[in-house]
Parts: structure tokens; C-alpha cells; sequence
């Protein structure tokens, strides 16, 4: 829903260490900046490389990354404010991402999110307690012939059962970033 | 002649576990690139005129004609144009485009690059959306083979003249980014809100420049029209919507999946010989082609599924994506409905009051029917909210709305008495509506104080 407007007066900037590093400003600069004819037009890219970082996007962020691109601190949180995939609050290690859309519902899909609020006492749009999980309930997926589904983090799973679920929940890594997609059986490319 | 083998479909077996993604020396060995190099050699006038005269409808839901798109780009060139690849699937029902991408992306990729040169496009930017991360995957390592091989660079395509540029840019969630100027405002780092046209992308698109938007499956359809000509493509399908197409089969069905056929199949053809036939019970209805068209009712499986049948005999908004959602005789319509409401009040991107408000309004009336507590004027209501919104009653500027619209209209005109049943005339109770529970899935959703940091 992305016309709810959000009360941010309350919004704390902490003012620590930059989080848009040197770094990612860089590969922003070399990977990104000559493939658009405005800056603009890199703000959705900046704004997923800082989500991959931090696994959020805190309002120091928005802030520095406004200032890389020369835009208004408020033209950045416009646009970041509208899409669901950026989190502007802090969330769990592990996004556990049911889809709720026709095709899945008829399938039992709300089942997989019965069995995780009951299991982790936690609420859609809620975090567990031990900062694991957090579950949300997302339309369409994209995968309708092999329904219910649901990504954790950036991995599809299909076909879901509740014990399906909770074993691949239950075999998942400490990291996040150790977590990767068992079908991606091809080396990744880094850019062309 | 009809549909004899697959054309889109080609190179991914029907077996689930033979399937993977064709990579560059496998795509050319059987075939691909082949007709990139002949296009090189024609001027795009003449690639125009073949895709024009195949008779190629886009296949991304509204079936306008590929070849007189391209034909509306400028001639003149007078600064750069670009080519905006949709792969923002987002209508529930269909997953097409993703089988495309993950199986056969250098398709794709061969099918840019033709349009490309047919409309003197630089750039091309593949817009795919922020949950297809696989998808993206793929991708980028496709595009690094093509660019390695020569097919894009500034070096030009296969040493010619044309120098392309193909990128991917990923999108962050939102179904609006899948109307072409919602995309285009995506593409630009904006909120995703469709501008009120005109001007047409063709003449100002993604950076105020000339730009030509098209479905992935469209693009896929170009190399074989290429290959064989128009002729050939013609001789599939019906006359008004000729071609192959794929069917996105979900719901109720024995084996649920993407299935290629020629435009013009009935729906129980799609259900029981692509589909392997209903389970758990017999048809009651099916979505027609994501859930923005509407649902086709119980005496309707005769419905021919091309781009004509379904709307004037159907009564449905259109073919759309072919993704058909297959109820059986068990679902509760009004629950299906009360899906399909939740999802447009979901996505509305709150540009147009009669969307934003109208289908947050409606869902609370199917919540409320749904918990039990209809009345007969409820159904009134909705029968009139939905005929204020949408681009037909002329209202909004997306087409958004009437999916909402004919989802609504569809599903009560042909499962009236079940509405009825749940909405009885003598009810005089007033019931306070029940407020749209935010926290759904909502990014901004405050966490649980116990992870506060």
C-alpha cells in the first residue's frame, strides 16, 4: 500500500560512520552512473545495494545517498517510501515472504502463515524474538503453477507444505549472507 | 497448418527435471542469433513491415499490435531512443515470462536486440521486478555472454553499425510498474505513478525521449517471425489473434504450468488436455487471463482463449496475460473476490481518488460480507463503485482501476446468487465497517518491541 503516509516526525538520525561507503560509491559510480542519462535514474540500484549491506535502509542512508545523487533528501524517501521491497525499519535476519494472491490462497497458503504466527508468536509485518525471522504476507509471487510458495530472503521455495516449510526454515544458516539459492548453479556475473 | 510444435518453447523440455537455462553455445547451436545476423542486413522499415504484417499482438495484456508500436517510434532520429523490456510480472495468475527468462533468456536477448535496430534504439533496459531474483541472476550472466560474443557493445552488434546497450534494472515491488509509464517512471528513480498520456512513450518516453515498451513474451515471438516469416506465423491461431502463445495453467488443475498453444484454444481444451483436468472436484470458473480480467463462469469452458472470443462472447476485459487461475466446485467465490479487491487496493499506487479510494472501500464491504455480516445494499454498492472507476468510465489514468472494475463486475454477475446468499434483503443490521488492518505486508510496518533497535 504504497499511498499510507507514515508519521516521521519521530524519525531519529543517528549520525555515525557513513553507511554509504567509499566503496559501494564507487561501484555505484563505475557499474551504474554510465548506464543512465540522469543520476536519478540510479537511486532504485543504490537503494538495493544498501539494503543488501545492511539488510535495511536507515534514514542516514537515504540521507547520504541524496547527497551522492544530488538529489533532495525528500525526493530519495519519495521514492523509497513507495516501493514494499525497501525497509525503512529494521528487520529480521530472515524475511520469510508467503504470497497471499488467488492462486496460492485457493492453495492453502495461508496455512504456511498460520503455522509460522503460531509457531514464532509473531504477527505479520512482526519479527520473532530472536530477531530471526520476520514474516509478511506479499501479493503474487510470480509462480503460480507450483503453488503456495514463498521466498526467504532472496530464494523461492515451491510447492510448500507446512513441514516443507518449517525444514527449509529450520535448516537455515546463521548468516544471511551464507544463504544462497541451491538452484543458481551457474557462476554470477559481476557486470558487463 | 496449425500449432505443430513449440515456438516459444522450443528449447525447455515439458519434463520438469530436463529443464535448464540455455546458455549462449547451446542457444546458437540450435539455431539462435541466426536471425539477428539477417536483420543486420535489412533496413528497419523492412523488420517493421514483417512483425507488422505476422499480425503479432503484444502479449502483456492489452494485445495491441507489436509491429504498428515500433511504426510509431520517430524514423528521424533526433537524439537517442530507448527500449524498455517489461518483465515486471506482477498479475497474479501469470508466471510466463519468468519460465522464459530462467529457461531460454538468450530469446530474449536475440528478440531486443531485433527491435533494437528496428526502432534505432541505444539503450535497452530489461525491467525486471524486485522479487524475481533468479530471474535477474540469469540475466546478467546471459548479458555477459552476449556481450562477450559481440551481440551488444559499443563495438556493434556482430561488428555492424548498430551499437546496443542492454541493461538489467531492477525494480523494488509494486504491480503499478508493470503499466508501461509506471515502468518508465521506475526507470527514471521516481515512485512508480503512471503519467496521464499523452505524449505516448513512442514519441516521449524514460527520459523524455522516444521509447518503445514491450512484453518479454512479445519480444520472444520476434526471432521465429523472423525465421519463417509471417505467413507461417499467421497460420496459427485465429485470424484476428494469430500466433503461439503460452498458458500459465494454476489453481485447481491436475498438472498446473506454463503450456504453449495457438491463440484460440477453448478453455476446456486448456484445462483438460493441457492442464491434465480438474482436481478435487468439477470446474465452477477460472480467472482468464490474471485476475484484472475477470473470472469466466460455469457454462463458459466453450470460450475460445484469443485476444476476441474472450471479450465479447466471455465478457471478460480481454485475454490479457493468459494466466488462468481454474476454481473448482469448492471455492468460495466471494473469498476469491474479496483476493482480488485486497490485491488492487494493495497495489493502487494512490495517484486516482476513484481507485484509492473506491477499492479500499469495496474491500471493506467483501470483508465484511465475507465475515458474515452482508446486506443486500452492499452489493449494490459495489455494483456501483465499480462502475465510477477505471480508465472506461474515464476516471483515472491507469487502467489499474478497471481491473479492479471487471474483476468485480465478473465475478458478481456470474456467481449472483452465491453474493445474494450471503447479503439477505430483510438484514437491518448496521454494522460499523471494519477497518482496513494495516500491517500487511507493509515494509514500513513497526516491528515487535522486542527487536527494537
Amino acid at each position: 500500500m504504497a499511498w499510507i503516509a507514515e508519521d516521521r516526525r519521530q524519525e531519529q538520525v543517528t549520525k555515525g560512520e557513513p553507511l554509504l561507503t567509499e566503496e559501494m560509491k564507487s561501484h555505484l559510480r563505475e557499474k551504474y552512473f554510465p548506464r543512465y542519462p540522469t543520476k536519478r535514474a540510479v537511486l532504485l540500484p543504490a537503494l538495493h545495494h544498501v539494503q543488501h549491506e545492511y539488510g535495511w535502509i536507515p534514514t542516514q542512508a537515504l540521507q547520504e545517498i541524496a547527497e551522492f545523487l544530488e538529489l533532495a533528501p525528500a525526493e530519495v524517501l519519495d521514492t523509497a517510501s513507495f516501493y514494499e521491497e525497501y525497509w525503512l525499519k529494521p528487520k529480521g535476519k530472515y524475511l520469510v515472504q508467503v504470497c497471499r494472491s488467488l492462486s496460492c490462497e485457493i492453495c492453502d497458503s495461508r496455512k504456511l502463515t498460520d503455522h509460522v504466527m503460531k509457531k514464532y508468536g509473531i504477527d505479520v509485518g512482526e519479527t520473532s524474538a530472536d530477531g530471526r525471522l520476520t514474516l509478511v504476507e506479499l501479493e503474487c509471487l510470480g509462480a503460480c503453477g507450483t503453488a503456495p510458495v514463498a521466498g526467504i530472503n532472496d530464494t523461492l521455495h515451491e510447492e510448500l507444505t507446512v513441514e516443507k516449510l518449517q525444514q527449509i526454515i529450520d535448516g537455515l544458516p546463521e548468516d544471511p549472507h551464507d544463504y544462497k539459492d541451491p538452484t543458481i548453479n551457474f557462476a554470477e556475473a559481476n557486470g558487463h | 497448418m496449425a500449432f505443430t510444435e513449440p515456438v516459444l518453447t522450443k528449447r525447455i523440455p515439458l519434463d520438469p527435471s530436463k529443464r535448464h537455462a540455455v546458455w549462449y553455445d547451446e542457444y546458437e547451436a540450435t539455431g539462435g542469433y541466426a536471425q539477428l545476423r539477417r536483420a543486420l542486413e535489412m533496413t528497419p522499415a523492412d523488420i517493421i513491415k514483417t512483425v507488422t504484417d505476422s499480425g503479432l499482438r503484444g502479449r502483456g495484456g492489452a494485445g495491441f499490435s507489436a509491429g504498428q508500436k515500433w511504426s510509431f517510434i520517430p524514423k528521424e532520429k533526433k537524439g537517442p531512443h530507448y527500449m524498455a523490456v517489461n518483465a515486471d510480472e506482477s498479475e497474479p495468475g501469470t508466471f510466463k515470462d519468468r519460465y522464459l527468462i530462467d529457461y531460454d533468456p538468450h530469446l530474449m536477448l536475440e528478440g531486443i536486440a531485433i527491435s533494437c535496430i528496428a526502432t534505432q534504439c541505444d539503450i535497452a533496459y530489461i525491467f525486471i521486478r524486485g522479487e524475481y531474483h533468479r530471474e535477474a541472476k540469469v540475466l546478467e550472466k546471459a548479458l555477459q555472454e552476449a556481450y562477450a560474443k559481440g551481440v551488444f557493445g559499443q563495438n556493434g552488434t556482430f561488428g555492424s553499425k548498430h551499437k546496443i546497450e542492454c541493461y538489467v534494472h531492477r525494480g523494488a515491488g509494486a504491480y503499478i510498474c508493470g503499466e508501461e509509464t509506471g515502468l518508465l517512471e521506475a526507470l527514471e528513480g521516481k515512485r512508480g505513478w503512471p503519467r496521464n498520456k499523452p505524449p505516448f512513450p513512442a514519441i516521449a518516453g524514460a527520459f523524455a525521449k522516444p521509447t518503445v515498451i514491450n512484453n518479454v513474451e512479445t519480444l520472444c515471438c520476434v526471432p521465429p517471425i523472423m525465421e519463417k516469416g509471417p505467413q507461417w506465423f499467421k497460420s496459427m491461431g485465429t485470424p484476428s489473434s494469430p500466433g503461439p502463445k503460452l498458458f500459465g495453467m494454476s489453481g485447481h488443475v491436475n498438472k498446473p504450468g506454463v503450456y504453449e498453444d495457438e491463440l484460440g484454444i477453448t478453455l476446456d481444451y486448456a484445462i483438460n488436455k493441457l492442464a491434465g483436468g480438474m482436481k478435487g472436484g468439477r470446474y465452477k470458473g477460472s480467472i482468464c487471463g490474471g485476475i484484472s480480467m475477470g473470472v469466466l463462469g460455469p457454462n463458459q469452458l466453450d470460450i475460445k482463449l484469443d485476444f476476441d472470443d474472450v471479450r465479447f462472447r466471455g465478457g471478460c476485459l480481454g485475454l490479457g496475460t493468459a494466466g488462468m487461475i481454474v476454481m473448482n466446485e469448492h471455492t468460495d467465490m466471494v473469498r476469491a473476490l474479496r483476493n482480488c479487491v485486497r490485491f488492487y487496493s494493495h497495489e493502487s499506487c494512490g495517484q486516482c481518488t476513484p481507485c484509492r479510494e473506491g477499492s479500499a472501500w469495496m474491500r471493506k464491504i467483501l470483508d465484511r460480507i465475507v465475515d458474515g455480516l452482508g446486506r443486500a445494499r452492499d452489493l449494490e454498492m459495489l455494483m456501483e463503485l465499480e462502475k465510477t472507476m477505471g480508465i472506461m468510465p474515464g476516471t483515472t489514468i491507469c487502467g489499474l482501476a478497471d481491473g479492479t472494475a471487471w474483476a468485480t463486475r465478473t465475478f458478481i454477475n456470474k456467481y449472483y446468487e452465491e453474493f445474494a446468499a450471503r447479503c439477505p434483503e430483510d438484514s437491518q443490521r448496521t454494522v460499523p465497517l471494519t477497518v482496513i488492518k494495516r500491517g500487511n505486508a507493509l515494509p514500513t510496518t513497526p516491528m515487535g518491541s522486542n527487536t527494537r533497535v
